[in-house]
């Protein structure tokens, strides 16, 4: 074991995802300033903003499809390096679910689950597409598994993208605006669908403008502007009595 | 028009056109690889790489084709380099069809959004396995209509070979014209030959992207 792989010495087996003094630039911009940020096992965190504040970019540092230039990011106790090893280990624990969905457009919707199982994990066929059924059912589209993705409505094709992510059994599940590409009429579906999933108990962070949502799932709510984190708070707190100035400013936008 | 002289030429005729669609077979089987790895190679990073790709797609493009002919018939051989009328041939088709072909594949690897990295990386795919399951697949459906019409042209374009001397169609009618003057006869058959063979391809390559395309929810 390398220093690299190293487990975190102040690992907390209750800690899921930990930021602490995070800065990302995207050449000379800097679009993360000192975040922090700590989620525990099984906690549900929403995350909303104005747009550009640096939410996608956030939640993109966890699974390290976005480097970070300065700070720690500890997911399930191993701290994020450009080490391989270590990314492949950290993405084995973390899911993620994104606003255009990003199904395999020339594989069937079993095909899309059953990829990662087979090549990533080594399951063998039958075992991958059993699980992959299993999760469809409890996304609620069983009888879609032998069709395309362009042949789903986008409701369908957001829930088979989190059947997807959750045939890699992760710990943690990311979701950056699952709902804001669907029509309104299809976006109840997919709410439903996490709410499930948070009520099993998962560990999620979750970029959503569906405020519903928030109020009925979520353990705090972050408000991020400008690429800081400007305020944490439980729901009812953070609807009912929002402490910054900018956090009122964009919730009277955004509730109204 | 004398169909009895058609006939006549035929047997000729057809030993020129084996010699067309050999070459031709093997130019665009070697193009369409230099055309993926070349694709690959301007987007690998790699500066050296991306230039010396850029620059090789560039002088095919910005030359005739024959004085490239020449250059490798003619010219290669002076630096040391010698081959044979119909290694030159391949050559030079190779050559050009490529320059054409790494077009068609970068712009296929284009057209593969960024979303399909972020799934697979999210995932935990490996790179060479998000290559081949993911990028190759849709970077040659994304290619595949201008990649079929550069083939068609690398057939047609064999035709140019026989300035070198090869004995492929085009030179098996002009040489018989040299000695019979029957210039409408030869070249009506080799236009028909031509077409066939290009409705072929090009039916071919329909068949193709139909298929391709069924996953991607056609009816
Ligand atoms: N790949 C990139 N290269 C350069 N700048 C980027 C890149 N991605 C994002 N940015 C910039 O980083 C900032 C934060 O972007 P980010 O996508 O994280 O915002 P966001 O809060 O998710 O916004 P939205 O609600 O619109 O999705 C923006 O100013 C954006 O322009
Ligand atoms: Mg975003």
């Amino acid at each position: 074991m390398t220093a690299n792989e190293k487990k975190s010495e102040m690992a907390d087996p209750e800690i899921a995802v930990e930021l602490s003094g995070v800065d990302k630039w995207f050449s000379i911009l800097q679009v993360l300033h000192d975040v922090n940020l700590t989620v525990r096992c099984g906690e549900k965190v929403v995350v909303c903003g104005p747009s550009g504040s640096g939410k996608s970019t956030m939640i993109r540092c966890i699974n390290y499809l976005e480097k970070h230039q300065k700070g720690r990011i500890v997911v399930n106790g191993t701290e994020l390096t450009d080490n391989q090893k270590v990314i492949d280990r950290v993405r084995q624990d973390v899911g993620m679910v994104f606003q255009n969905f990003n199904l395999y457009p020339h594989l069937t919707v079993l095909e899309n689950c059953t990829l990662a199982p087979r090549w990533v994990k080594g399951v063998a066929r039958k075992d991958a597409e059993a699980l992959a059924r299993a999760y469809l059912e409890r996304v609620r589209i069983p009888d879609k598994a032998d069709f395309y993705p362009s042949q789903l409505s986008g409701g369908q094709q957001q829930r088979a993208a989190i059947a997807r992510s959750l045939c890699m059994s992760p710990k943690i599940m990311l979701f950056d605006e699952p709902t804001s590409a669907l029509d309104p009429e299809l976006v109840r579906e997919v709410l439903d669908t996490m709410a499930q999933l948070a009520s099993d108990g998962m560990t999620m962070v979750c970029v959503t403008h569906e405020m519903g949502f928030a109020r009925q799932v979520a353990d705090r709510v972050v408000f991020m502007d400008a690429g800081r984190i400007i305020e944490t708070a439980p729901p009812e707190e953070f609807f009912r009595n929002p402490r910054e100035s900018r956090t009122k400013a964009f919730l009277s936008q955004i509730l109204h | 028009m004398d169909f009895a002289y058609i006939l006549e030429a035929l047997p000729d005729l057809m030993t020129g056109l084996k010699t067309t669609l050999i070459v031709s077979f093997l130019a665009i089987f070697l193009s369409c690889l230099i055309g993926l790895v070349g694709a690959v190679l301007r987007k690998s990073g790699i500066k050296p790489l991306q230039y010396a790709v850029t620059a090789y797609v560039e002088f095919i493009r910005g030359t005739p084709y024959l004085v490239q002919i020449f250059f490798i018939f003619y010219g290669l051989p002076s630096l040391g380099l010698r081959f044979s009328i119909f290694w030159s041939g391949v050559i030079a088709l190779t050559a050009w069809a490529s320059a054409f072909q790494i077009e068609n594949f970068r712009a296929g690897l284009a057209a593969v959004g960024s979303g399909m990295h972020d799934a697979s990386a999210s995932l935990g795919l490996k790179r060479w396995q998000h290559s081949i399951f993911i990028i190759l697949p849709l970077a040659t459906r994304a290619a595949l209509p201008s990649a079929m019409n550069t083939i068609v042209a690398t057939v047609k374009n064999s035709a140019y070979l026989q300035a070198i001397g090869l004995v492929e169609l085009t030179f098996v009618a002009v040489d018989r014209i040299a000695y019979d003057f029957r210039a409408i006869e030869m070249f009506a058959s080799i236009c028909v030959i031509y077409l066939i063979c290009v409705f072929t391809i090009s039916g071919l390559g329909y068949m193709v992207e139909r298929r391709l395309s069924r996953p991607f929810g056609g009816r």
